[in-house]
């Protein structure tokens, strides 16, 4: 501060000494950064030391493990609520509007600001874009029709509209001339811009001169002028289903350029037919693509906004002809007129070339009593063929594919007459002996049978002729395929040919050439086309082949055999002779029919049609059943093993005399029980089960299955109670096992007793000491004799049990029920009660009954038992007797 | 009437009509033993038990999710099996109304089954022309045996002390002895619809679909009597012997009752007789032990079973 100055401060009465008064203005050098860290210093931080904050300072991300709360909390949508769902809320009086949500609906005010900055760089592209970024022309682009604008509006809007910011390019021009409208180059004289308006315009028939001999272009040549703007072609994306170069509501005289029309004013008609309902615009595939009266005008000019001149447009897409650029030359002459003096409608055009007339040629003379006969063809050509083999008769027509093939020079020489030139054989065949070639001559027309062989003959054609190729095929599978489907039985010729073609393939002749051809050519029939045929066959062996293996027992194949119509080739000719034919073919076919039929008939089916049932029926195999299930059965194992065999080879098979007779003391405690079935059924099998399983020790073998096992046990001692408790408490499967554990001892017992020699203990005479008999367990004999003679008994007793289960409404009447016996009877309420209880129990109640007291001995227990059911016996068979025939009666 | 030396006629009066089935019957058996009841399955998934005696039905067993084609009373009548088109067989408890076992296996519909002599294995016969042998007192899954000789549907099965003798639609009927341990197969030529030996097991009654009832010589395959007249060419039919065994009876499609006597094959009267039904009449059987009553089942939903006039009874 000088002295002046502060004199001059004193004078005013500012103290100079304030600190007001000293303050400076200035700032020499640049400030040292701040002690304390600033927010956005700028300083560069290492990685790990940043940390993100928002505008207020605050640190809102954590880490994975500190965020937590306070980063879900903060960081949604900005609000301590989140996101609220605006609610919609509509009265009458104020109705809601039904509005799209936008995007800038669901930004916060960082995505709208970048939003904003987005839309500003978009913005300033936009009208840097010299292709039509306009909004006009996006509009245009848009398919928005906007109706043509007059000059006046267009001026109008010209001035009253701010002018479009100019890109740079743009203002670039400007300055160096360059005006809008203008082409971009050299100034032209009146004459180059007229032809350059002809170049730009299309019609070829405008007159240079008297476009350039104007009168009032005198004037105009004096000056130099801008050239014409360059028109820029305007690509359309293609997003239609129209083909390519077709624009909608274009007709085939547009195409042509023909059928110019004045454009109506209105917009595209709609195709008929298809409703457009109120709120739907029309769309491009609406429009009526046949309706021609609508074309789109459309320019597509680099700058179109002033000098909208008529000889500028330029079209792109439809060919709207301006009409001076094309002036029609018949324009002149309106009304046309036809050669034959009629004038031609309005809107037609006679055309300048003549129409070009299909040629038509008359047809040939059909000379008098000829009829399409196609087989006289294939007949003459069949002549042909064979005739192609000895010197060619001149007189005699060649055949189509002679022609094609070329007349070799030997065929032309014969037909001229020449002696033949002795020159080299060509063919192969020429090289084998006379003698062979005789042999394959024969075989060739033996395997042929009826149809005519021309394969393997020596032809002396051009050698470069496909050869032809036998598909080689196993021995088996062709005899397979023989035996198996026949594929082809609707034509039977093709059939022939097929089983042909396997029977060589079946029977392999070693002597035979590898391509031997089993079957000949049709004729007719090219050497690929037999070729063909010849790998079809080979094919459909391979594929109809009956199947082998497991899989062959589980098809069976039709009995039906097909009977197709045969399908003949050519033009139908119903002939007498060819009826004749038909029918007599007809008749051979059907009796071969028949006669296959027969054949396939076997004597088996022919002795039931006949009804002569019998050994003729009857067919007898082995069959073998299951063990278990001959187990089940109680029957023996018919097949058994050899191991089983040999040890049981000695014991008579089956029916032993003396097991038939009734005298096997019944055993009488079983037949006081409900179930008189258990030693032979139920028992029976369990035993059964036990001895099948110890069947692999060789001291147990076939104990179980041989009949004669059990005889002696009559003299055998009682076992103890829990086997039989253990055997007969309970047929459930359960018990089984520790069952088979008893019976394992109890066949050891059994086979001790069986081995040691006891005489059997047969026949009703057999004395038994009542006071030690005990009743054992029979496990066979008695089975046996119950199944010859006392079926009528067990059938009795099954019944008897039967009505254990259906008793509740039983009513007492029956005649069966008389036959029960007393205790059963007795017992009846009480196994009502408990049906649904455990059988187990049950049975184990009876065994004590039956157990507990001494059962009375044989004799008296025959006596006591046998009454009631003799009784029923004959009261059946009496019964039986009246009506009942059994086979020996019809002999 | 009077004493003659022909059969029995057969019973044809109406005693009670058991028509509680919504559809065709298929199948109608009686109870073993004293054959008080009758056990039937029809179309409706059903089976149902009846009092043949009084009419009414006693039971509705349903748990077939399909047609039930067989039902078989076991020998105790304390189970029964029905078989149909759930490809599995159904073994039901009579007093429990349930199923106590289900075995599947068959690969079609199932159109027979039949016990053993004592309920100990289970034969069925199916669609997919097999035959299998399951043992019902294991719970195994698989069966015992499964016979795949015949080449089409087995239609009817015969299981017989040592044999099981099959019909099937490819016409032939296999006996399977087991003593022997063979297998006679004899040829009908015709779709066999059911089979039904006599008691003695030395004939066997036939029914087949081309309208005959043959009553085959199981010893030598010979045919002892055709039995003809009745049309049945198109449904199983099952046809029994009557009275005694000494006619045969059997139903055709038309819902008539055919009767033969059994010897000279002669249609017994009426001839031609009486429609009874509406439809075709799937299944008659005579009652095992009471010469006057017989039941029928027809394809018109109802079971009827048939007795002499009171007074004839025993005539």
């Amino acid at each position: 501060m000088t002295s002046r100055l502060k004199r001059k401060l004193g004078d005013i009465g500012v103290d100079s000494s304030s600190s007001k008064a000293n303050e400076s203005f200035c700032l020499i050098g640049t400030p040292l950064p701040p002690l304390e860290k600033s927010k956005d210093s700028g300083e560069f931080v290492p990685l790990w030391k940043q940390d993100v904050r928002d505008e207020q300072g605050r640190r809102r991300l954590h880490g994975a493990f500190t965020g937590g709360f306070s980063a879900g909390y903060f960081n949604t949508v900005g609000s301590k609520e989140g996101w609220t769902p605006s609610t919609f809320v509509s009265s009458r009086s104020d109705r809601a509007k039904q509005k799209g949500s936008r995007p800038e609906d669901f930004m916060d005010e960082e995505d709208l600001a970048e939003l904003q900055e987005g839309r500003n760089l978009v913005d300033n592209n936009d009208e840097m874009d010299l292709l039509g970024g306009t909004q006009a022309e996006l509009r245009q682009k848009g398919g928005v029709e906007e109706p043509e604008k007059d000059a006046i509006t267009s001026a109008l809007e010209a001035s009253m509209l701010p002018s479009p910011k100019d890109s740079a390019g743009a203002r670039i021009l400007k300055k160096m001339g360059w005006r809008v409208g203008q082409g971009i180059g050299p100034r032209i004289t009146w004459r180059q811009r007229k032809l350059q308006d002809l170049q730009a315009s299309t019609g070829p028939e405008v007159d240079v001169n008297s476009i350039l001999d104007d009168e009032d272009t005198e004037e105009a040549k004096k000056h130099t002028y801008a050239p014409r703007d360059t028109p820029i072609l305007l690509v359309d994306r293609k997003d239609n289903a129209h083909g390519l170069g077709y624009k909608p509501g274009m007709r085939l005289n547009d195409t042509l350029g023909v059928g110019k029309r004045a454009e109506g004013p209105k917009g595209p008609n709609l195709s008929a037919g298809f409703g457009l309902g109120a709120l739907n615009d029309a769309d491009e595939d609406d429009l009526d693509v046949y309706d021609g009266s609508f074309k789109q005008a459309r320019r597509h000019m680099a700058y179109d906004a002033s000098e909208r001149d008529e000889d500028d447009e330029i079209v792109i897409g439809t060919k709207q002809h301006s009409g001076r650029s094309k002036p029609s030359p018949r324009s002149a002459s309106s009304i046309q007129i036809f050669n034959n003096g009629r004038p031609v409608l309005a809107g037609f055009v006679l055309s300048e070339k003549p129409v070009a007339e299909d040629r038509w040629f008359p047809l040939p003379d059909i000379p008098k009593g000829w009829s399409p006969n196609p087989k006289r063809i294939w007949e003459k050509n069949k002549e042909n063929v064979e005739s192609s083999q000895k010197p060619q008769d001149p007189s005699q027509p060649v055949p189509h594919a002679k022609w094609r093939a070329g007349i070799s020079a030997d065929e032309r020489g014969i037909m001229l007459g020449e002696t033949p030139l002795p020159s080299a054989p060509r063919s192969v065949f020429e090289y084998i002996s006379q003698k062979d070639r005789e042999r394959i001559q024969n075989i060739a027309s033996g395997a042929a049978g009826a149809a005519p062989s021309t394969g393997p003959t020596p032809e002396p054609g051009p050698s470069q002729r496909p050869s032809i190729v036998v598909p080689y095929m196993e021995a088996h599978i062709a005899q397979a395929a023989l035996r198996g489907f026949q594929p082809f039985t609707t034509d039977h010729v093709k059939q022939a040919r097929y089983t042909a073609y396997l029977n060589s393939q079946a029977t392999p002749d070693p002597g035979r050439d590898i391509g031997f051809v089993p079957i000949g050519m049709m004729p007719g029939q090219k050497i690929d086309e037999f070729n063909k045929e010849l790998s079809d066959y080979a094919k459909a062996a391979a594929i109809f082949k009956p199947i082998s293996g497991a899989m062959a027992g589980r098809f069976t194949s039709a009995a039906v055999v097909e009977n197709a119509p045969k399908i003949v080739e050519g033009l139908h000719t119903p002939s007498v002779e060819s009826e004749n034919a038909r029918a007599i073919a007809e008749a051979q076919a059907k009796a071969m029919d028949a006669s296959v039929e027969k054949e396939e008939e076997t004597p088996k089916a022919h002795a039931a049609r006949m009804g002569m049932y019998g050994r003729l029926t009857r067919e007898v195999m082995l069959w073998q059943p299951a063990k278990l299930l001959c187990k089940r059965f109680g029957v023996k194992d018919p097949n058994p093993e050899p191991v089983v065999d040999a040890s049981t080879a000695p014991a008579p098979p089956s029916a032993n005399p003396g097991a038939t007779d009734s005298s096997v003391p019944d055993i009488p405690a079983f037949t006081g029980t409900e179930s008189f079935r258990a030693p032979s059924g139920a028992g029976l099998t369990g035993r059964q089960g036990a001895s099948g399983q110890g069947r692999k020790d060789p001291s147990n073998v076939g104990l179980g299955d041989d009949d004669d096992q059990g005889r002696d046990t009559l003299t055998y001692e009682r076992p103890a109670m829990d086997i039989f408790k253990a055997i007969f408490a309970s047929d459930e499967e359960d018990s089984d096992e520790d069952e088979d554990a008893k019976m394992d001892q109890d066949d050891d017992k059994l086979s001790a007793v069986a081995s040691s020699g006891v005489p059997l203990a047969i026949g009703g005479t057999k004395k038994i000491d009542t006071a030690s008999f005990k009743p054992t367990f029979i496990p066979r004999d008695g089975k046996k004799s119950k199944d010859k003679d006392k079926g009528k008994k067990d059938r009795k007793k099954k019944g008897e049990r039967t009505i254990v289960s259906f008793d509740l409404d039983e009513d007492g009447g029956e005649s069966l029920s008389l036959s029960l016996p007393k205790e059963k009877s007795k017992d009846r309420p009480k196994k009502k009660k408990r049906k649904d209880k455990d059988r187990k129990e049950d049975a184990e109640d009876d065994d004590e009954s039956m157990w507990v007291e001494k059962p009375p001995p044989e004799a008296v227990k025959g006596v006591a038992a046998s009454p009631p059911e003799s009784m029923n016996v004959d009261a059946a068979e009496q019964a039986a007797d009246r009506g009942r025939k059994k086979a020996i009666d019809f002999w | 009437m009077a004493p003659s030396r022909g059969p029995q006629p057969l019973p044809r009066t109406l005693h009670k009509t058991l028509a509680n089935h919504k559809g065709p019957i298929h199948v109608a058996r009686y109870s073993k033993g004293t054959a008080t009841y009758v056990l039937t399955g029809g179309a409706d998934r059903t089976i149902r038990l009846w009092n043949a005696n009084l009419g009414t039905e006693i039971k509705t067993f349903a748990a077939h999710g399909y047609e039930v084609l067989s039902v078989c009373v076991s020998h105790d009548n304390s189970k029964f099996a029905s078989s149909g088109g759930d490809r599995s067989i159904f073994l039901w408890d009579v007093t429990a109304g349930a199923t106590t076992r289900r075995l599947p296996g068959h690969m079609g519909k199932i159109n027979v089954v039949e016990f053993n002599e004592d309920s100990t294995v289970l034969a069925s016969g199916s669609y997919d022309a097999s035959v299998r042998l399951w043992d019902l007192r294991s719970q195994p899954r698989q069966p015992i045996q499964v016979l795949e000789e015949a080449r089409d549907a087995v239609q009817t099965i015969h299981v017989g002390p040592t044999s099981i003798i099959t019909g099937s639609v490819d016409g032939h009927v296999r006996t399977y002895d087991l003593r022997k341990g063979e297998l006679r197969t004899d040829y009908i030529g015709h779709p066999i619809t059911s089979l039904l030996p006599t008691a003695d097991s030395q004939t066997l009654l036939v029914t087949t679909l081309d309208s005959h009832v043959r009553l085959l010589d199981l010893s030598t395959g010979q045919m002892l009597n055709t039995f003809k007249g009745h049309t049945g060419k198109e449904y199983r039919v099952r046809a029994c012997f009557g009275a005694a065994e000494a006619s045969v009876v059997c139903g055709d499609e038309e819902g008539r009752i055919w009767g033969w006597d059994l010897v000279d094959a002669s249609i017994l009267q009426p001839n031609p007789p009486p429609k009874v039904h509406e439809k075709v009449i799937t299944w008659t059987e005579h009652h095992p032990s009471d010469p006057g009553e017989m039941i029928t089942a027809s394809a018109d939903g109802t079971c009827i079973v048939w007795r002499h006039p009171n007074g004839m009874v025993g005539a």
